[in-house]
Formats: structure tokens, sequence, C-alpha cells
């Protein structure tokens, strides 16, 4: 380190320690007198609501906040069991059959892909009046946010490991009661600390599709009675029960003492798989993909209007040009401004994980304002990053690079927190500075994790891009969805999930490229099978 | 908390949902032994009348048990009712012309609003009073509404170009905030959450520039109109009964609301001026004649040549009378 850039540290340094040294509690009223100020400036353009407004609105609706927020939150955490439980199962059927972890993360990807507009009606139709679409949609918000750090965990032990169990001739299941789980453990609880707003969101998307009470409900009527206290109320509300849980689960994660694990030696690997192998592997994908899409909806007697098969799409799709020419001219769009807010929203994250590292006075401050960012229903922070931002380019990328930026930061915290003791042991004896650990110990061992966080960050990008769509921007295949929802053109509907489903797998194809690429040079371990 | 238990049914539950499928047996909507009522948004004054129906018992009384299912953003009213989830939906007559052109086998058979609701909301010191006020200006709405748009302007002689269109969605902040001049609502929704937060705005009602298009219309399946007709009968007999009694007194359905879903978080001022101000929409010479819902030929042709415009042409037969005509026997 230069004698430039420490004086730059020590002063840095020198602010936290002053600011910290203030009387606890003045940083955050002086805070709310601001909000409170800005708040009553800006009153008649009705954006932002005042604490004491919104303190006004909890206090005389207690009982209807309780009532409702009671309500999501029973849907979120039954949606948050069967989500996670799903998604271990998923991760684990993966790892034990190696063969089908293709399919399976295929099929897992594709499914976290459908967009409201037709799983809505779906489910509403499925299970009737009650919160069963709810908990299902809180179930399928958390269960691949789960999936994909679990795998990484379940790889995440040293081959000689493996080779001892094997040497003494036990198979696969002792190797995953022995070593697999308990390496999983801590990226399990990551999984669960990202799902936790996740569920919650869901639920309270899923009560858009027709229900009866909760908080989604009261969001919809807030927004459109421009009755902004209520509508930062339920905001204040969904955040704090995501930072309440998901400190719980933090919590809950160190009471388990997850130490980081020892050395992760493993041999290099080729590339085992052949391009003849790949290409099987896709079109028995693609083939069973299409094939549960149908048996799906015929056994549960979906009707056709509504639910359309994989034969009717392709049938729409080669029929009508025009169509096909909407269609496609739409999606460039969409990805156009999908790709810088995914870029920016990983960068972001992985940045904010590795100062965190640094400065982790920081995270006291910084961890709970990004999980209000994310457990804020999109339709009710659209509105203030609209009159921010404006309806262009710029406020859709600021919401894509939102909902991709906490799950990123969540996972890539854990990955750095699993440096091997023993390699940052070396660091220490040689009295190496904070910044050459980082780039020179933790952040290989952060790279499995942000591999798994770029993995989940495409669907989370294409459902953020296309909900700021059809909210603001009004093009690009989300504004398209939503059209032809509204307008009962169900081809349409079904034809651009079929291709955002197929524009998700081939990215993340790619980036399953470029991990593999710089996984084998710094990572082994979770090559091997 | 109970979810936290790992009991053995629970895992082979979830073994098995992971199988890709949902294989929970969903409870299918109680459609056998009972009738559901797909209503077209979340609870409020906007169906009162349904509210009074199954307050007074109107259906219990004729042997129907009756839930009125809320709707929602993303709730479209025409899935349920083609799976026969619901018996009867209240959709729109341009929303049921678009379904059917989809292939939904859907009669419109009662219509609650005999004039559109569809409004265009400015305010005061940039009003648009005429359809010519349009030109140059920008209008917020839905991008799904962009036919209705296009209506108004071929009826009216306007050329839509001249017009911008920003997307927006649920809320009047946009107009208020000055990032659009106007906004294509319901007179019964965003005008009204204005005025109650003190935003004084001018309508312009589309119905009165040459809009017909039937709103809050009763669709049915033509099966269920074949096969259901004894419980569609008593269903719309109820749902006349409840809006008469509506119309003598709309705040007192107003207050019914409010009572009915304490969780829906409604304001009883505002469903009041709601209820106020959809009377004129739902009644009119023609109510007083021929009661609640009913509908004339000269109507259905007036909605047919607007639907025509708005690119999906149907033929008289997507209404039909006869439900009404045994409610009123």
């Amino acid at each position: 380190m230069t004698p430039r850039k420490r004086a730059a540290t020590s002063r840095l340094g020198a602010i936290c320690t002053a600011i910290s040294r203030l009387p606890r509690g003045t940083g955050t009223l002086i805070f709310l007198m601001i909000w409170e100020v800005l708040a009553r400036i800006s009153a008649s353009s009705f954006v932002i609501a005042a604490p004491s407004q919104i303190l006004d609105y909890s206090l005389t609706h207690a009982g209807l906040l309780w009532r409702a927020f009671i309500t999501t939150l029973w849907a979120a955490a039954r949606g948050f069991f069967w989500g996670n439980l799903a998604g271990i199962l998923l991760a684990l059927v993966a790892t034990l059959l190696p063969r089908s972890e293709r399919l399976v993360s295929t099929l897992a990807l594709l499914v976290f892909c459908l967009p409201l507009v037709a799983t809505g009606p779906i489910l509403r139709v499925l299970f009737g009046p009650g919160d069963g679409p709810q908990v299902t949609l809180a179930a399928l918000a958390v269960y691949y946010t789960t999936f994909l750090p679990v795998l990484v965990g379940l790889r995440a032990a040293p081959q000689g490991w493996f080779d001892l169990i094997r040497s003494y001739g036990r198979g696969r299941l002792i190797i995953l009661r022995d070593v697999r789980l308990p390496a999983a453990l801590p990226y399990a609880v990551a999984g669960f600390q990202i799902a936790a707003p996740a569920a919650f969101l869901g639920a309270m998307v899923g009560e858009f599709t027709g229900a009866e009470r909760g908080l989604g409900v009261l969001t919809v009527r807030a927004l459109r009675a421009l009755d902004l206290p209520a509508t930062w109320s339920i905001a204040l509300l969904a955040a704090g029960v995501s930072i309440c849980t998901f400190s719980a689960v933090g919590a809950l994660g160190r009471r388990l003492d997850l130490a980081p694990p020892e050395v992760l030696l493993a041999a290099p690997v080729g590339n085992p798989s052949s391009r003849w192998t790949g290409a099987a592997q896709a079109f028995l994908a693609l083939t069973v993909t299409l094939s549960v899409w149908h048996v799906a909806m015929q056994a549960y007697d979906l009707p056709r209007f509504f639910a359309k098969r994989p034969w009717d799409v392709w049938r729409f799709l080669t029929s009508d040009p025009a169509a096909r020419a909407q269609l496609f001219a739409a999606l460039s769009e969409t990805l156009s401004l999908a790709l810088p807010g995914y870029l920016a929203g990983l960068a972001l994250g992985a940045a904010l994980a590795m100062l965190l590292t640094l400065m982790p006075r920081l995270s006291a401050t910084a961890i709970p304002f990004a999980i209000a960012l994310r457990s804020i229903p999109i339709i009710a922070s659209a509105p203030l990053i609209v009159w921010a931002l404006g309806r262009g380019a710029t406020g859709t990328i600021t919401v894509v690079a939102v909902m991709i930026f906490f799950p990123t930061l969540v996972a890539c915290r854990q990955g750095l927190a699993r440096t091997p003791r023993a390699v940052l042991d070396i660091f220490a004896v040689y009295a190496s500075s904070p910044i050459r650990r980082l780039f020179g110990a933790q952040l290989p061992a952060m790279l499995p994790a942000f591999f798994a966080s770029a993995r989940m960050a495409i669907p989370a990008a294409i459902l953020a891009v296309t909900t700021a769509e059809w909210l603001a921007t009004g093009r690009g295949i989300g504004a398209l969805m939503a059209t032809v929802a509204s307008t009962s053109d169900y081809n349409m509907l079904w034809s651009a999930i079929a291709l955002i489903g197929f524009a998700a797998v081939m990215s993340h194809a790619l980036v399953s490229m470029l991990e593999r690429w710089v996984l084998s040079r710094t990572n082994p371990e979770q090559l091997a099978r | 908390m109970t979810f936290l238990k790992p009991t053995r049914r629970l895992f082979l539950g979830g073994a098995l949902s992971t199988a890709g499928v949902a294989l929970w047996h969903p409870t299918r909507a109680r459609a056998e032994d009972a009738v559901n009522l797909q209503l077209s948004w979340l609870h409020s004054v906007q169906f009162g009348g349904s509210y009074i129906a199954l307050d007074k018992g109107l259906w219990r009384d004729a042997g129907l048990a009756v839930s009125l299912l809320p709707g929602g953003p993303n709730a479209p009213v025409e899935p349920p009712v083609v799976a026969g989830t619901a018996l009867v939906g209240i959709s729109a007559a341009d929303y049921t012309a678009a379904a059917v052109s989809q292939g939904a086998p859907f009669k419109i058979i009662a219509v609650a609003m005999q004039k559109n609701p569809f409004t265009i909301a400015s305010l005061p010191g940039k009003p648009v009073k005429t359809p010519a006020d349009l030109i140059g200006k920008r209008i917020g709405m839905a991008l799904a509404n962009t036919p209705v748009l296009k209506a108004l302007c071929t009826i009216n002689n306007i050329d839509i170009s001249q017009i911008e269109i920003v997307p927006t969605q649920y809320d009047a902040a946009p107009l208020v905030q000055g990032q659009v001049d106007c906004l294509l609502c319901w007179a019964t929704d965003l005008p009204v959450a204005m005025e109650m937060q003190g935003v004084e705005s001018v309508t312009m009602l589309l119905a009165d520039h040459g809009y017909a298009v039937h709103s809050q219309t009763y669709i049915t399946t033509e099966d269920s109109l074949a096969n259901r007709r004894a419980e569609l009968v008593a269903l719309m007999r109820g749902e006349v009964h409840g809006w008469q009694d509506y119309q003598a007194d709309p705040e007192a359905a107003a207050e019914l609301t409010v009572a009915m879903f304490p969780d829906a978080g409604l304001d009883l001022a505002t469903q009041k001026l709601q209820a106020e101000r959809q009377v004129p929409l739902m009644f009119s010479d023609l109510t007083e004649a021929e009661g609640f819902g009913w509908f004339t030929d000269e109507a259905i042709a007036a909605n047919i040549e607007t639907l025509a415009l708005l690119g999906t042409p149907v033929s008289p037969d997507l209404w039909d009378r006869s439900i009404l005509e045994e409610v009123y026997g």
C-alpha cells in the first residue's frame, strides 16, 4: 500500500470514528428531521410521506395493519418453508445424480421465470378462493435462490475428504451425510437470508391475484387513493419484517457456529463433457420441459383459453409473422436494458460485500438499507424511482440493479466469510494489509458464491425489467405481456413467456461457461463430480 | 411455529412438490355446491348492490350460496369464468369482445354501467373539456387502454399521433406531480381519490363523446346459459334487488361496504363519494322504465360500432337478454 493510500484509509477511519462518537441516536434524529422537512416541502406533489404522517397513520390504523400483516406473514411463512424445502431437495437431487444437474437447473430456472401475469390466473383457478396462490407465489419466489447456494455448498469440501470416505468403501449417502451436508449448511443459511424478504414480497404480490385481505391488498388500495402515509407505513412494515427475519436467520446461523472450512484442495479438472453430451443434455432438457408444460396443464384440465400448450405457442409463432416480429423487437429492447442493470447490480453487490469486509462497521447501516430496498414491492417503490429518475432507460436500469444487488451482496458476503482459516493465518503471519488479504485470499473464496448469484440474478433481472416496463416505461416485452394479458391474447402471452424462458436459459449457459472457465483456475472443487 | 416441524407428511408433500408440478391437490373452488361471482376489482362500493343482496339474504332465500370473489391487479375475470370456477364474472364489453375473439364462449347477460365510466381527468389550470383539448397534451394511462383512446380519437376526428401517451398505473400522482397533463381513468376512481386528497380536477366522460361501451357487464359461458339457467336467474334476481336498494340509498350501501370488509382498508368518506358518483352511470331513464341491468338493441348497435373501432368486431348475439327477461318476467 502506498503512503498516500494509507493516509486516505486512515482519514476515512477518522471520519468513521468521529461519527460513531456522536451520542447514540443523533444520526437517526437528524435523518428523521431532514426527511420530515423534505416531505413537508414537497407535500403538494405527493412523492414522500413525512415520518410524523406515517406514525399517525400507523397508530390510527394499527388494528387494520396488524391483521393485514399477520395474514401476509402467515402465507409468507408457509411459502418460505415449502420453497426452501424444494430448493434444498432440488440441490440434493442435482448433487446425488450429477447427470440430472443440467436438467434440474434448467427446469428450476424456467419455473422461476414464469411471470405473475401468467401464473396469477392459473393459480387462482387451481386453488379457488383462499391463500393458496399467495403461499405458492411466496414459495416460487424463494426456491431458486436457495437451490443455487446449497448446490454450491454441497461441493464446497476438500477433495481429500471424499477420497477418504471412498477409500473406506463408503458410498454417496455417507459422503452426503458426513461431508456435503455440513459443508452446505452455511450456504443454506445465506439462501434462507435471501429468501426471507423474497417470501414476504412474494406473498404480498400473490395477493394481487384476488385476495380478501393482506398487506398487498392494502398497498394497491393506498396507491390508488393517493394515500402516501398508508403506502409508506406498509412499505416500512414490509421492510421491517424482512430486516428482522434476515437478522434472525443470520443469528441462527451464528448459533450453529459455522467455522470456515479447511483449505479446499482439489485436483484441477479438465472439461469432461464432450460437445455431443452437451447437445444431448440440451435436447433432453428441452423435451422434458415441453412435456412437463403440456402434461401439467392437461393433468389439471386447465382450459386452453388461458393455459396455452407448447403446441399452441408453436402454431401461433409459425403462423403469424407480424406477431413474431413484434415479439422479437420487444424482447431485444428488453434485453438491451436488462443487461446494463444486471451488470451494475452484480458489480454493486460484490463491491459492497468487499467493502464491508474492509469496514465491518458500515454493515450496521448498509445491510438494513439493502434489505429494505429488496423488500418493498416494486409497485410501491416504482412511483418514487420514476419521479426521481424519469421513465427512460436510467429508471429501468436502476430498478434492475436494485433487485439484483441484494441477493448478490448476501451471497458474496457469505462467500467471503468462507475463506479457509489456514489461508487467512498465512496472510496474518506475513502481516499483510486488509486489501491484500481481500484480493489474495478472500476474493477467490468468494468466486463460487459470486457466480451462484450471477446465475440467480438472471431471472431476477428479467422479472425486474419486465415489471419496470409494465409500470413505467411502457416498452419492451414486459409492457407487451401486460397488454396482451388484459385483452385475453394468451397466445401472445405464452409465446412471450417461452421466449423469455429461452433467453434466460441461454444467458444461464453463457454465465455457466464463464463460471467454469474462472473456477477451473481458482476453485476446482466446484467442478469435481 | 408449526411450519418448522418437519413431520413425515410435510416432508413427503415437499418431495412431491419438487417434482416440478405443484402436486398439492388444489381445492377447486366450491363450484359444485355453491355459486361464485367473480368481481372485477378489490372489494369496494363499486359492487355495493351485490353486498346488499348478500347482506339481506336475497340469494340464501332463493337457495343459492353465493360467494363474491374479489379481483385485483393480476386477477383477470375471464379465466375463472371459462374454467367454471365462477358462474358469472363482472367484465366489460370490450374485454369480453377481446376474449370472445380469442375463442372464449361468453355471453353478456346484464349491464350494470349503462354509461362507460372512462373519463379523462385533468387539472383546472390545463383542463381537458372536449376531445379537441387533447391535442398536444401528455396523457397518462395503462397501456392496455390504448385502444380506448384510439377509438375516442377516431370518433371525434382527432389525430392520435398528436397526443403523447405516457404509461402510468394505479395512481394519480403523475398528474399531480406534472408528469402528465391528463389521465385516462374511471370517473369513480382516481378523480374521487384526488378530491379526497383536496386536489380539484376536471373530468370529461368518454361516454359523452361517442364512446359507447357497456361496462361492469355480467358475463357467463354459453354452457352455463344452457345448463345452469335456474342458478343464473336466481343470481341475477338478487343482483337486481340489491342494486335497486342501492339506488334508493347509496350512502347506506357505502356504510354496508365498509362494515362488511373491515380488512379491506376502505375509507367511509371515499366510499360515499364513489357511491354517489356511480349512480348516474348505472341508472338512467332506461333502467327506470325497464329495470336495472337492461339493455336495448340500439345500445347493442352503438356498442358494436365502438367495438369495431377498438379492433374487436362482434355480432349482436354476444348479448343475451333471456335471463333478464326471466327475472323481470
